[in-house]
């Protein structure tokens, strides 16, 4: 799983019906950008523990729910140059 | 989930018949690498959507038979090219002060 920091939600209205209404996070995981599943309502800033592959799917929902990157946790604190 | 730009619209017409009659669309992820996704919501050149690759992206194109490692996800509504990675909206959370 990696930790990530929450850069501002993802709005898009023309999607897959498969995310019926869940949020969409943009994610900071290190210096690449990526898009996360919201699963836990983090907020824009949060360090946060994203997972993939296959758990991303059930973390999301249920087995069918189209994601490959989910939040799972938010971190209580975490020092980035840890 | 990937953040790519679409280039246009890639023609194939002798294919498997796993990928069935689904669009494909020649995308450009952040890295400048030139990809093919399978398309379910019809994005058009320039447009900037998100990518669900893996098995996740044959869930995505709602029909687990087509053979797809990358699907486009959505069109996203506002997106500034992703160059800067804008800063949060108020100055500093309390929580974490990132130097």
């Amino acid at each position: 799983m990696k930790i990530c920091k929450i850069i501002k939600p993802l709005v898009s209205t023309n999607r897959i019906p498969g995310f019926e209404h869940k949020h969409l996070q943009v994610v900071q995981d290190g210096s690449s950008m990526a898009v996360a599943v919201d699963a836990v309502g983090a907020s824009p800033g949060d360090w946060v523990i994203c997972v993939g592959s296959s758990a991303a799917r059930e973390a999301a929902g249920n087995k069918d729910y189209p994601s490959d990157l989910t939040i799972v946790g938010i971190i209580d604190d975490w020092d980035p140059e840890h | 989930m990937e953040i790519s730009q679409v280039v246009g619209t890639l023609y194939c017409t002798r294919r498997v018949a796993g990928l069935e009659h689904c669009p494909l669309r020649l995308l450009q992820d952040s890295k400048g690498k030139l990809v093919v996704a399978t398309d379910p919501v019809g994005a058009r050149g320039g447009n900037w959507v998100f990518t669900v690759s893996g098995s996740a992206g044959r869930l995505a194109m709602g029909d687990k038979r087509i053979l797809t490692d990358l699907t486009i996800g959505g069109i996203i509504d506002h997106w500034d090219g992703g160059a800067t990675a804008p800063t949060a909206p108020e100055a500093a959370s309390p929580k974490t002060d990132t130097a």
